[in-house]
């Protein structure tokens, strides 16, 4: 492929942001693109074919990155798109000062360009975690071009 | 002694009556020694008695609606316009015909009848609910068939048919219409945002009936006479779930029942210097709505119901003509009666009577 100098780890050209699945298959728990953004769906429920037609299925999910209800109902023999959701674990090498953090990569390089997380409580642990001196792992949570720190876990003690 | 309680028990019963004689039609049903003529038996109907006498009372009554024009009235105010004192021009005002029914009469093969009228262009404003209008574009897709009251709920469920009474409408029948108007819903939400149309009830059914392009269809029909329709309850059918699924994959098609009621009642304030008539099949919605517009124009000249409800809950949908008349939605000097019988039966008899057979007379007249 063309595409062999770029990084590894940013999005690989070419490869699409979903995959298609049939709406019938798509259980709780599983992922859904709602109004182009990655969802997890929290409730699924399927209207049999009758006087609305053919047979359909309602999804309730929540937005991975912002947490907002979505719902959609579409017919259960049509493909939807369900998002590739990866995460990737990396250890905090700094935060700075308007809000940025400093990853070390697998391959021994730097991410820089991730914001803290807009959770409050996650925010809060990574600054005790790390103002402690304590190895800070955090979970990277990344989906169609998206990506934000979901959970961050302390490993091993301080120094 | 015996012989004075003897005529007074018998003066009693035997009380003297009124004469009737000149006064009420006798009642006389058909001879079929004459031989079967449908004609003749139908004109029979007013002296039968019971709901056939009720029925041909109807029949009259529609033959005045169908007859009347402005000429037959003496002109009362003298700031009538030139235009209005001319003779010719009063001969040509005729009535207002304003036609309502219900779905179920759409699932039947009353639709067929209601298709002849709009396709001759013989009523004026139609009034129904979704399924009055669903109905009609589906059976252009896929046929209703005939079925049985006793056929079981679960077992149909099971085999995937809807009963509508004696009727059977398979599930597929839906699923064949929703693939159907899912792309129109497309189109028009496109035209809504690029265009700026303002849909509406009667707009979507007129382009409906436009799509369907189908001569069995009464909605194909009201189209190309311009003969609006209107469906003020549009989302209660399956268009309306249609709708509601519409509005997931592709939300913001606008439905304004606004500009739609100031269009139906503006039919019957307008219709002056036309009297109006009303023809209501069933109860419901379409019944009430028609009465309702009339009202803004002190009531109708004319009516007929056909239905088959009772008044004796209060019912909008079982009261008769004189309960219209209290609120102004008649008037009292108007023509009215109401036919209790199922329309399945009395319609088809009564359009015999009425537009088919005025028709067929123009017809004949003309060749």
């Amino acid at each position: 492929m063309s595409d062999e100098e770029h990084h590894f780890e940013s999005s690989e050209s070419g490869a699409s942001k979903t995959y298609p699945q049939q709406a019938g298959n798509i259980r709780k728990g599983g992922h859904i693109v709602i109004k182009n953004r990655p969802c997890k769906v929290v409730e699924v429920s399927t209207s049999k074919t009758g006087k609305h037609g053919h047979a359909k299925c309602h999804f309730v999910a929540i937005d991975i990155f912002t947490a907002k209800k979505l719902e959609d109902i579409v017919p259960s023999s049509h493909n939807c798109d369900v998002p590739h959701v990866n995460r990737v674990d990396y250890q905090l090498i700094d935060i700075t000062e308007d809000g940025f953090v400093s990853l070390l990569t697998d391959s021994g390089g730097t991410k820089d360009d991730l914001k803290l997380p807009t959770d409050d409580a996650l925010t809060a642990q990574m600054r005790s975690g790390f103002d402690e001196g304590k190895d800070v792992v955090v979970s990277v949570m990344s989906s169609m071009g998206e990506e934000q720190i979901c959970a961050v876990k302390e490993v091993g003690g301080g120094k | 002694m015996e012989d004075r309680v003897f005529s007074s028990v018998h003066s009693t019963v035997f009380k003297e009556s009124e004469s009737l004689e000149g006064k009420c039609d006798k009642i006389q049903g058909y001879d079929f020694n004459q031989g079967v003529n449908y004609p003749k038996l139908m004109r029979s109907m007013l002296t039968t008695g019971f709901q056939a006498s009720n029925l041909g009372e109807a029949i009259d009554v529609v033959n005045q609606m169908l007859d009347w024009r402005l000429a037959d009235e003496t002109i009362v105010s003298e700031d009538c316009s030139a235009e209005e004192k001319d003779p010719s021009y009063r001969e040509s005002v005729k009535c207002k015909i304003f036609l309502g029914f219900t779905s179920n009469l759409v699932s039947s093969g009353v639709r067929d009848t209601i298709r002849y009228l709009v396709q001759h262009h013989m009523v004026d404003v139609i009034v129904t609910t979704t399924g009055g209008v669903e109905e009609d574009l589906i059976k252009c897709l896929a046929p209703t068939f005939k079925g049985d009251f006793s056929l079981p709920g679960a077992y149909l469920r099971s085999k995937g048919l809807n009963r509508i009474g004696n009727l059977l409408v398979p599930n597929d029948n839906y699923c064949k219409f929703e693939d159907w108007i899912i792309p129109i819903f497309d189109e028009m939400l496109k035209e809504q945002k690029e265009e700026n149309v303002l849909w509406t009830p009667s707009k979507l059914l007129a382009r409906l009936g436009k799509e369907i392009n189908n001569e069995s269809s009464y909605l194909y029909w009201a189209y190309k006479m311009n003969i609006p329709v209107f469906c003020p309850g549009l989302t209660d059918g399956s268009l309306g779930d249609m709708l509601y699924f519409h509005s997931f994959r592709t939300s913001g098609l606008i439905i304004d029942v606004v500009q739609d009621i100031r269009a139906m009642n503006g039919e019957a304030v307008h219709a002056t210097p036309r009297k109006t008539g009303m023809i209501i099949l069933g109860g419901g919605l379409p019944k009430h709505h028609i009465c309702n517009a009339n009202m803004m124009r002190n009531g109708a000249d004319y009516a007929v119901f056909i239905n088959t409800g009772q008044e004796f809950d209060g019912s909008d949908s079982g009261a008769r003509p004189d309960e219209a008349v209290s609120w102004g939605k008649i008037r009292g000097s108007a023509k009215t009666v109401k036919v209790y019988c199922d329309a399945t039966i009395a319609f088809p008899l009564l359009v015999a009577e009425t537009f088919a057979t005025k028709r067929d007379q123009t017809c004949e007249s003309k060749t």
